[in-house]
């Protein structure tokens, strides 16, 4: 069996530094320099072939109807009525509370990734190290994650209705809260927006804990250890050894995270549900109210479209700053 | 550095460059006081985790009334763990049914993306080829749009294919949507397995399908374990689909289930707090034993 | 581990996932069967108690008994999921063959109904009353088959009236106010009158004021929320309500399905209710001492929202007339129709089972009550619209909006929808 030396371009982190490839086995083929970008397409296929025919066959179909329906007139019952071009993106972009909302969801977004991932580096710090239990709390950190979002919505949000409520009864007991029935934590826009920030974080830091946790457990000990004997703090140890280490877990839990909170719907719906107006909307359950209240699918539509390309920018932007897709 | 096919030895153990040992924690190199620290911390954390499953516990075995009481109790007044067993048979729906459909819908859908996720983490990873990042970036794009206005045309795709109201509808559902997490976090778990180790295994002849099995699977296995527990969860809870492709009661997984409690001006949150505790168990219990396996994977390569 | 073992791992997890994923397909589901002759009728219906699913499938084992060619194949969601799973169908051309809902204009509108007289024999459909069958129609063509209906009434918590030292429920909006508000200084977290202008039925708390001052959300033809000077006076004092405390706190973001069980347990004086209300006292507080009285109105002359559930029969490919006029007929007996209504807690919608509920006690109050009800004006296309606008935007009025900026902005979101 023979094998190649590949020249490759210096632009690819992932792949530059591979001078050697498919030496050896059954699959291996000899190489012959770096003209045959279509072969390696086509030795790739086999590798990365089942995901796009999964993709493809379940995800295209229903993509192109939104972007199909977000052109078209839509009646109240389901029933496709003719194309009006664009006149479901004037009807969303003229909707006087757009860019209120719009900029909510970007201090919704910013804020729960931004708690999730400094409480999570906090978290998994302490979940790495050494002491009875620890498998113990590590199971509990587990269950936010198991449980569905919904629920733990739920549950939040009956804890803090007044009368009802055991976080409102023990806010009262405490006398932090004055009126015998509580407080309406969840009927006033801010605290609801507030409240649900922390459910949303709290039902992030599982998933973010645990992909930094696995990335800790993939940094050398020699690493640390040298830099003990140079004498360095555990801050500096921190920050000049483990975060670059944790660089590509970290930057991945990131950018799911970006994405799933610009996405989350159940969190807001349910704590901001029963407040009247739009003031405490993202572009999420705006989407929600045009299909379940106003049953305006083909606006819906259009709206989730114009979403759509936000977290696609936001990420297209993300992936070439961070470039999460890299070696470490 | 050389691997022998032969060899009995671990593989990992042979392959592992000493730079990549992983560090054990030893109870005499911290102080007692530190550990103290951080049990009182753990305890807390432990603490603000199970609070609202605490709560959702409690509520599951007070009665319909008490759940509602405007004079909240801390805990249960009268502990109806009967609500345990009639959950079961409610009119409302055939929960033992639905609990199934859970199972082999998030099973089968975590399988599948397993089997095609982890050669194309791995290949993308590792090898170079044209398209390779349009590849990742398409692959996360599934993961952008808004799955409120997807059901339709999922339905109306699954209709025409004949396989509505099926579990195996949506088990590719499930994958699809979950294909893309689960590429990028073994990608970037594989993309740490320094290059050495490849090449050296390949050099003594092994196959890239060996190669990845045998050398940089049991190096990954953390972030393998993080793709299946995020994927797994994923499905476990997946609500906005089921509810229109499947409408055969038995067919509907237990969050479409949980709906079922929920009548027009009255709720049965009783069963709807039971049941959200029992979908959690199986849940944990896949962590229990797959977080012995986390531990396993990290201490095959530890050399003492 | 050994390395043989790790690969005998890894195909045995993908000779597991092949099996699986094989009787995944095969196991699962069965999916639209058509079997040799028979006809399978879709039923998708609303969840409205615990009973719901019960009593369905009682009717159905019923009918298949009866005529044991026809299958039902009935599926139940809770109203909150209703409307999606029925657009999505109907999107898919597989709108149900019969469906309970709510408003049935737009589906009328886009000509997916059966007129009822073309799917109920001509018994049946003398056998409705006379009031429903006109909030069924549209343009003279009834299109709904009233199932259920309910009248609103004021519930009236005599044990805190007596502690604040009224003798008499209220009659107009004044004795309202100053009762609510001398029930609200009990203090205690005690509110006088429950209002709840959250999102889960704001319109239906704004209807019994509005049409407690003559006021209307419009017609069939028209939707008139803004420009109508009654209902401003209405929304303006439902805000008097709040402001002077004799509401709630935070009225406008209170649903009323919260509200109702602080009321059954004695934290408020007075609130809307209907008949499913008695039930939930019943089992909720047994021991609540209340009353039923018309809703207040500006002048004492006594005004209920009447609202009315329905079924309709979708066309589909025209293939189901026949079996689906045999099971609206079996539904419509008395035998049938009558325990399903009692057990929900409703009215009656036909003129044999208001024969024999009338007797009811616990009805009665709503019986008598029906005569003054006024309806939704559902047959309005725009009602949906105006719907949705009145739960998202009507409980700004408790947070201090100008009425009538909130009433202009309801107007233009139905003129919009």
């Amino acid at each position: 069996m023979s094998s190649t030396v590949e020249t490759s371009s210096t632009t690819d982190g992932a792949a530059t530094s591979r001078p050697v490839r498919g030496a050896g086995g059954t699959e291996s083929r000899p190489r012959r320099g770096a003209g045959t970008t279509g072969k390696d397409l086509l030795h790739a296929l086999p590798w990365i072939g089942p995901a796009l025919i999964l993709i493809f066959g379940v995800v295209l179909y229903p993509a192109v109807v939104m972007f199909y329906n977000s052109t078209r007139h839509i009646s109240l019952s389901g029933l496709d009525q003719g194309s009006v071009g664009l006149d479901n993106y004037v009807a969303v972009f003229s909707f006087p509370y757009f860019w209120p909302i719009l900029g909510r969801t970007v201090v919704w977004v910013v804020a729960v990734v931004a708690l999730t991932v400094l409480i999570s580096l906090g978290l998994a710090q302490l979940l790495d190290k050494a002491f009875p239990g620890r498998q113990l709390v590590r199971l509990a950190v587990i269950i936010p994650w198991a449980a569905s979002v919904v629920m733990t919505t739920l549950v939040v949000y009956y804890g803090l209705e007044p009368y009802f409520g055991i976080i409102n009864t023990f806010l009262v007991d405490l006398g932090l809260v004055s009126t015998p029935e509580g407080y309406g934590w969840t009927k006033h826009a801010d605290t609801a927006f507030a409240w649900s920030i922390v459910v949303a974080v709290f039902v992030s830091l599982p998933f973010t804990t645990y992909t930094i946790l696995a990335g800790l457990q993939t940094i050398p000990a020699e690493g640390l250890e040298a830099a003990k004997m140079d004498g360095a703090g555990p801050a500096r140890t921190y920050f000049g050894i483990v975060l670059p280490q944790l660089r590509g877990a970290l930057s991945v839990a990131i950018l799911i995270n970006i994405i799933n909170v610009f996405n989350s719907l159940p969190i807001l719906k349910t704590m901001t549900g029963s407040i009247p107006g739009y003031d405490a909307d993202t572009v999420m359950t705006l989407i929600f109210k045009y299909i379940q209240n106003q049953h305006r699918i083909d606006v819906a539509s259009a709206l989730s479209v114009v979403a759509f390309l936000i977290v696609l920018v936001i990420v297209a932007v993300y992936v070439r700053a961070v470039k999460p897709m890299k070696e470490v | 550095m050389t691997v022998t096919a032969p060899a009995p030895a671990p593989a990992s153990e042979s392959v592992v460059p000493p730079a990549r040992r992983k560090r054990r924690y030893t109870a005499d190199q911290v102080s007692a006081g530190r550990v103290a620290w951080r049990m009182a911390a753990g305890l807390v954390v432990l603490l603000v985790f199970i609070l609202p499953y605490t709560i959702m516990f409690f509520g599951s075995v007070k009665t319909k009334p008490e759940i509602r009481s405007v004079n909240p109790t801390y805990f249960p007044t009268e502990w109806h763990w009967e609500n345990y067993i009639t959950m079961w048979s409610t009119p409302e729906t055939p929960l033992p049914q639905n609990l199934i459909s859970t199972i082999v819908i998030a099973v089968c859908a975590t399988l599948l993306v397993l089997l095609v996720a982890l050669p194309a983490a791995y290949y993308t990873a590792r090898f170079r080829f044209p398209g390779r990042m349009v590849f990742l970036f398409l692959v996360i794009v599934t993961q952008m749009l808004q799955p409120a206005v997807l059901t339709s045309g999922l339905f109306r795709q699954f209709i025409t294919l004949g396989i509505s109201d099926t579990w195996l509808a949506m088990i590719l559902v499930n994958a699809a949507f979950n294909l893309s997490f689960a590429v990028w976090i073994m990608h970037s778990f594989f993309a740490g397995v320094p290059r050495e180790v490849d090449e050296a295994a390949q050099i003594d002849g092994a196959g890239r399908v060996a190669v990845l099995f045998r050398i940089n699977l049991p190096l990954v296995w953390p972030g393998i374990v993080t793709a299946i527990v995020f994927t797994f969860v994923a499905c476990w809870n997946e609500f906005a689909a089921s509810l229109v492709i499947l409408s055969t009661a038995g067919n509907q997984p237990l969050s479409v289930a949980l709906t079922k409690f929920v009548g027009q001006y009255e709720t049965s949150w009783q069963y709807v707090f039971g049941v959200s505790v029992v979908a959690i168990i199986p849940v944990v219990v896949l962590f229990m034993l797959i977080e012995k396996r986390l531990v396993g994977g990290l201490t095959a390569g530890s050399v003492k | 581990m050994n390395k043989s073992v790790r690969w005998g791992a890894a195909l045995t997890v993908a000779a597991l996932a092949s099996v699986s994923l094989a009787a995944c397909g095969f196991g699962g589901g069965n999916a639209q069967s058509t079997s040799g002759g028979a006809t399978t009728l879709n039923l998708l219906v609303p969840s409205y108690s615990d009973n719901t699913q019960k009593l369905w499938d009682t009717v159905i084992s019923g009918f298949e008994k009866k005529y044991p060619d026809i299958t039902v194949k009935l599926e139940v969601q809770s109203w909150d999921n209703l409307n999606d799973v029925v657009t999505t169908k109907i999107q898919a051309n597989q709108a149900p063959d019969i469906m309970n809902g709510g408003p049935f204009a737009g589906f009328a509108a886009d000509g997916l109904l059966y007129p009822i007289k073309d799917v109920v024999s001509s018994k049946t459909l003398g056998d409705f009353q006379k009031s429903f069958v006109e909030v069924s129609s549209v343009d003279g063509v009834q299109y709904g088959a009233p199932l259920i209906a309910s009248a609103r009434a004021l519930f009236v918590n005599t044990d805190l009236m007596q502690q604040a030292g009224i003798t008499e429920a209220p009659k107009t909006w004044d004795d309202l106010l100053a009762d609510a508000k001398k029930i609200s200084a009990l203090g205690n977290g005690i509110a006088g009158y429950g209002m709840p202008l959250g999102s889960e039925e704001a319109q239906a708390e704004s209807a019994m004021w509005f049409y407690g001052n003559g006021g209307t959300f419009g017609d069939e033809k028209k939707i008139t929320v803004d420009g109508n000077a009654k209902n401003l006076e209405a929304a303006q004092f439902m805000q008097k309500m709040v402001t002077e405390g004799a509401t709630e706190a935070d009225a406008g973001a209170t649903d009323r399905s919260p509200l109702m069980d602080i009321f059954v347990q004695g934290k408020v004086g007075m609130q809307v209710g209907l008949p499913p209300t008695v039930g939930q006292i019943k089992t909720g507080n047994p021991a609540l001492k209340y009353e039923i009285v018309p809703m207040p109105t500006s002048d004492g002359k006594p005004v209920s929202l009447g609202v009315a559930d329905h079924l309709m029969a979708f066309k589909n490919d025209g293939s189901k007339k026949d079996a689906i006029t045999k099971f609206l007929d079996y539904y419509y007996t008395p035998d049938v129709y009558v325990p399903w209504v009692k057990t929900e807690g409703f009215l009656p919608t036909t003129k044999s089972g208001a024969e024999q509920l009338n007797s009811d006690e616990a009805l009665k109050p709503f019986l008598d009550l029906l005569p003054s009800a006024v309806f939704y004006p559902n047959t309005n296309p725009k009602w949906d619209a105006t719907n949705a606008a009145f739960k998202s935007l009507m409980g700004q009025i408790a947070q201090g909006k100008a009425p009538a900026d909130v009433l202009k902005e309801i107007q233009a979101q139905a003129d919009a929808g």
